[in-house]
């Protein structure tokens, strides 16, 4: 699960002596938030964001955006005046869960991916890794999510992997919940499956203990009363 | 008394799916079996199927994927595109008359021969997508009725009720941008049930914006949720809608009983439903409805399901607007 299968190739970049205003239609238009800065080489020195721009003329929301002297003064501020320099970036070889971590971390909106000569290759967004583990999760296909109750000893995944397998039911997923109860985890499979009935009946004839959907469900609610 | 038709053939029967699936014959063979000991066989008029012409099914599905089934078919595969889809050497040509014998039934609603129908049909279809076969269908049934009423009958404005406890993905994909079909379908929430669509924010794409609604229900839930949902989010919509024709995905296996779902729709919530959509019929279709047989798995309970569905489809039934 490398970043280069998931970044968007397809960057929207500018200059960094371009004008704020044409950052702003940039980021309008192509309805981004962010705009990697390059040179001429597709070499990235920076990244502008429509928080910098905000700060950087806070009167754009107010009536002075329209006056002429107003629109003077910020035309002449450029990219390079209020870009981020240096941003963090990720190389094409980082894993899904290296962007995921890092994203958490240092709070950025996006994470440029560039190579070892820092020319900018694609970038990296939440709505990116969004689209990365739906597809990890396989719930893009069709499928049922089924829960099991498992005690935490070796060799009980096996059999419930082995169980799902001899029934012929390809997997889109299987998550793991750790703390579901003392010595017990939740194991969630995702199968890509319209009829689960019999696995059902074949994991609790081994001793499974299944987890009600309505329960599952419902101990996700905030109590009302 | 509505004069009401009834499609079933015996050929509906030879698309087997093998010692375990839920999806088989004997379904069908209650179902008919309900209406038959019913008596009301003499009150219905019964509608012959025949062959589809493959150009109305070209209308829905992608001309390689009807070949690809025509060929699996040949060659003695025995699933199509995933495990779900267990068939044999007839399950082609018995799609290819469950399809027909729907137009047939089309035309005789659309000539006035009959005010409404109920096609007992197998292989059923709303998971169906354009291009691939999905949770035990093939053609996708509905959808082409829809795009045969569009063509064939010019009707400006058809109206889908999907009622089956599965989300109709195919039949949503394929009308999502046409604001000339509505979409609705209510099922058992898509976090706990196949196929994992139909949330409520999917409501359609395009110039199709707002011609698709679904209501999800939540495990555990029945009769009350139901008519909850139906009367918030169904009836306003075809209240702007104005259909012209009503086709019904009719689903049995939202049943308490029936071991497919989680949901928990009571015999006389079924019967509570149907009234309904009869009941909207009446008010914007001048009582044109076309129901099809989708899911339903419940032997025990398929001849009664299926004998109060065509009770109310002849007798309408206490409005219950
Ligand atoms: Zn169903």
């Amino acid at each position: 699960m490398f970043i280069s299968k998931s970044m968007t190739r397809d960057v929207v970049t500018i200059d960094k002596k371009a004008n704020i205003l044409d950052a702003t239609d940039k980021m309008i238009n192509r309805k981004i938030r962010h705009l990697p800065v390059v040179e001429h080489d597709n070499r990235l020195i920076g990244i502008v964001s429509d928080r910098d721009i905000r700060s950087a003329m806070p009167s754009i929301i107010s009536h002075d955006y329209n006056s002429k002297e107003e629109r003077e003064k910020l035309s002449k501020l450029k990219v390079a005046d209020i870009m981020t320099p240096d941003p963090i970036t990720i190389s094409p070889s980082y894993t899904l869960q290296d962007a995921l971590c890092l994203l958490q971390q240092t709070k950025v909106g996006v994470l440029p991916v560039v190579d070892e000569n820092d020319i900018l290759k694609g970038i990296v967004g939440v709505r990116d890794l969004i689209r990365a583990f739906i597809n990890v999760l396989g719930i893009g296909e069709p499928g049922m999510l089924l829960g099991i109750v498992v005690e935490e000893q070796t060799g009980k995944m096996k059999e419930i992997v082995d169980a799902i397998t001899e029934e012929k039911i390809s997997f889109g997923s299987i998550l793991v919940a750790k703390y579901w109860d003392k010595e017990k985890r939740a194991v969630f499979p995702y199968l890509l499956t319209k009829d689960i009935s019999r696995v059902k009946k074949k994991l609790e004839k081994m001793g499974f203990i299944l987890i009600d959907p309505l329960e599952w469900y419902l101990e996700q609610l905030p109590k009302t009363s | 008394m509505k004069k009401t038709g009834f499609l079933f053939d015996k050929r509906f029967l030879l698309h087997k799916t093998g010692p375990y699936h839920p999806e088989t014959p004997e379904r069908l063979e209650a179902i008919y079996k309900g209406i038959e000991e019913a008596g009301l066989l003499p009150k219905l008029t019964l509608i012959k199927t025949s062959r589809a012409d493959l150009k109305w099914i070209e209308t829905i599905h992608d001309k390689h994927y009807i070949d690809r089934f025509s060929d699996a078919c040949i060659s003695g595969y025995e699933t199509l595109d995933r495990s779900d889809n267990q068939m044999c050497g007839e399950t082609y040509e018995t799609a290819l008359l469950a399809v027909g014998g729907i137009l047939n039934t089309a035309n005789m609603v659309m000539e006035g021969k009959i005010d409404n129908a109920f096609c007992a049909v197998r292989p059923p279809g709303h998971h169906a997508e354009s291009d691939r076969a999905m949770g035990f269908c093939y053609f996708n049934n509905v959808a082409i009725a829809a795009r045969y009423l569009q063509i064939e009958w010019g009707v400006k404005r058809v109206g889908i009720i999907d009622f089956d406890v599965h989300h109709g993905n195919g039949t949503q994909h394929l009308f999502e941008h046409d604001p000339a079909v509505f979409y609705y379908s209510i099922h058992q929430h898509p976090s706990f049930a196949y196929p994992g669509t139909g949330r409520e924010f999917e409501e359609g794409d395009g110039d199709g914006l707002g011609f698709t609604k679904n209501s999800p229900i939540l495990p555990g839930q029945g009769d009350e949720a139901y008519e909850l949902s139906i009367k918030k989010d169904l009836l306003p919509e075809f209240e702007k809608f104005d259909p012209e024709v009503i086709i019904v995905s009719t689903g049995f296996d939202a049943h308490v009983d029936d071991k497919m779902s989680d949901v928990n729709l009571s015999t006389e919530g079924f019967s509570w439903i149907i009234k309904m959509i009869f009941n909207m019929a009446e008010r914007y279709a001048n009582g044109k409805l076309i129901s099809v047989l989708e899911g339903g798995y419940s032997l025990k309970h398929l001849p009664e399901l299926a004998k109060n569905h065509v009770e109310i489809l002849l007798n309408g039934g206490e409005n219950v607007y």
